[in-house]
């Protein structure tokens, strides 16, 4: 992929646009590295053996995840959750909404690559028109008006193509600020980061705009899920098996992409 | 035309002699619509008990608990959750751990289904993996939300000769598997402690709201 204006040749000294390159194709590279490094990090962060039971359930690297989850764990009490009050607090439930709904439309062209890239085509269909429609008379995808006329959402992700092309998984871990993760679902989503086009589009102030989408993909994710966590929280004898086995189980039902497969349930 | 003779007497009574093994077959034909009526109907029974405003905490609970005891193979469940320490435990050990995941599921089932009792269940279809062993499928509408229907599927085995839940799966996810996954994991934590399982449970169970 080339940036455009990329002659591989600068003067030294000059700034990265002058030599022509996108800070979008920067940023890429640099999330695709970062995703690198966080799915390997944890090879050498091990503290004590691993026991017979989490080889079984291929997490070889438990003790550093539940020291990862744990320190996640402080990280959203001491910032994420007092932000997300914050921000119910001051937006309504539409503002809410709509906030959720602009999100969602802006990752519509990277789910619309990876239904195609999975040969899903009539997912794919679907996501272009909920693109077209929410973008147009959804004022910007601030409103859903597919939704309305019979056309839902469906979430698709590189890692998921990924396992749909036969990656495996590898084994189970606890990514920094961003929870349950494998090797194969984190380098997905370094490479969702360069599939999204709005990361390719070189403006000014580029930087206050991930910064702002990130911000605010935190507060709408969190302020989905954490009811949810903290119901399976309560209701857990080992909240960190827990959620690797329901992170596993929804994983394999968003690759499934909501096909039953009953006979891989297990005989009891 | 065909049929256009009148067909005798005789051969119409050979017809359906020979139609009635089928018609009598019931148990193999029947029974997914066997697990979809169990499920359409007790599933609705628990929703309306957590929702009947006339019933005080205690009643709701034992209402509940008492409908959910007689529908859900309990000791089945129980026993699958252990993986491969029921192998390894003492029988009491087993025994008593039964006995606790019996307290600590009728309040957890009971906390999960309370968040639902607004909402309508309707059976969409069966599939049968084997004879006796049927994943019946619902969805879960909220008509105050915009939201899309949740899914949620009821394992039913028929092998004991009446309908009984061993599993239910809400978008996906198994709540019998997630249970194994970390009971699994807390006993290899554990030293495979049955006994330090089972404490654990009897805790949770009285945070969930269930006396034991």
């Amino acid at each position: 992929m080339t940036a455009r204006g990329w002659t591989g040749r600068g003067k030294p000294g000059k700034s990265p646009r002058k030599m022509g390159v996108s800070k979008g194709m920067r940023r890429t590279w640099t999330g695709l590295l970062v995703g690198l490094v966080l799915a390997t990090s944890l090879g050498g962060c091990a503290t004590g053996p691993t026991s017979p039971e989490a080889l079984a359930a291929n997490d070889p690297f438990e003790q550093a995840n539940r020291a990862a989850l744990k320190r996640n764990a402080v990280i959203d009490k001491y910032f994420v959750i007092p932000t997300v009050g914050l921000y119910f607090l001051m937006v309504p439930e539409p503002g809410r909404r709509g906030v959720h709904n602009f999100l969602g439309n802006l990752s519509l062209p990277t789910i619309f690559v990876n239904d195609m890239l999975q040969g899903e085509l009539s997912r794919a269909g679907q996501s272009a028109w909920r693109l077209f429609i929410n973008s147009t008379v959804g004022l910007g995808g601030f409103l859903d008006p597919a939704s309305k006329a019979g056309i839902p959402p469906h979430g698709e992700d590189f890692g998921q193509t990924l396992a749909v092309w036969g990656v495996g998984e590898g084994p189970y871990l606890v990514l920094p600020f961003i929870g349950p993760s494998n090797p194969r679902d984190a380098t997905g989503m370094a490479a969702d980061i360069l599939i999204d086009p709005t990361n390719q589009l070189p403006f000014k102030q580029h930087i206050w705009w991930d910064a702002g989408r990130i911000y605010f993909t935190l507060l709408d994710l969190k302020g989905q899920t954490y009811e949810t966590l903290q119901g399976i929280q309560r209701n857990s004898v080992d909240y960190y098996s827990s959620l690797r086995g329901l992170y596993r189980q929804m994983r394999a039902e968003q690759i499934r992409n909501g096909r039953k497969t009953a006979e891989d349930l297990p005989d009891f | 035309m065909p049929f256009s003779t009148p067909l005798p007497r005789r051969a119409l009574l050979a017809m359906a002699m020979s139609a009635a093994p089928l018609l009598l077959a019931g148990p193999a034909f029947a029974a997914p619509n066997v697990a979809e009526s169990f499920v359409d109907e007790n599933i609705h029974k628990g929703l309306e008990i957590l929702r009947d405003k006339r019933l005080s905490t205690v009643q709701r609970r034992d209402q509940f608990e008492g409908l959910l005891l007689s529908l859900v193979d309990v000791r089945r469940i129980a026993l699958f959750t252990l993986g491969q320490y029921r192998r390894s435990a003492p029988p009491e050990d087993v025994e008593a751990f039964v006995n606790a995941f019996k307290n600590y599921a009728t309040a957890a089932y009971q906390s999960y289904f309370a968040k639902y009792t607004n909402q309508q269940l309707k059976v969409t279809g069966s599939t049968q993996r084997n004879p006796t062993d049927f994943i019946v499928q619902t969805q879960l509408v909220d008509p105050s939300s915009s939201q899309p229907p949740a899914e949620v599927d009821f394992r039913v085995r028929t092998d004991t000769g009446k309908p009984v839940l061993v599993d239910v799966a809400y978008q996906g996810i198994w709540l019998s598997l997630e249970q194994r996954d970390q009971f699994v994991a807390f006993l290899g934590q554990n030293n495979g402690s049955v006994r330090t399982l089972i404490a654990h449970l009897s805790d949770l169970a009285v945070t969930l709201g269930k006396p034991t």
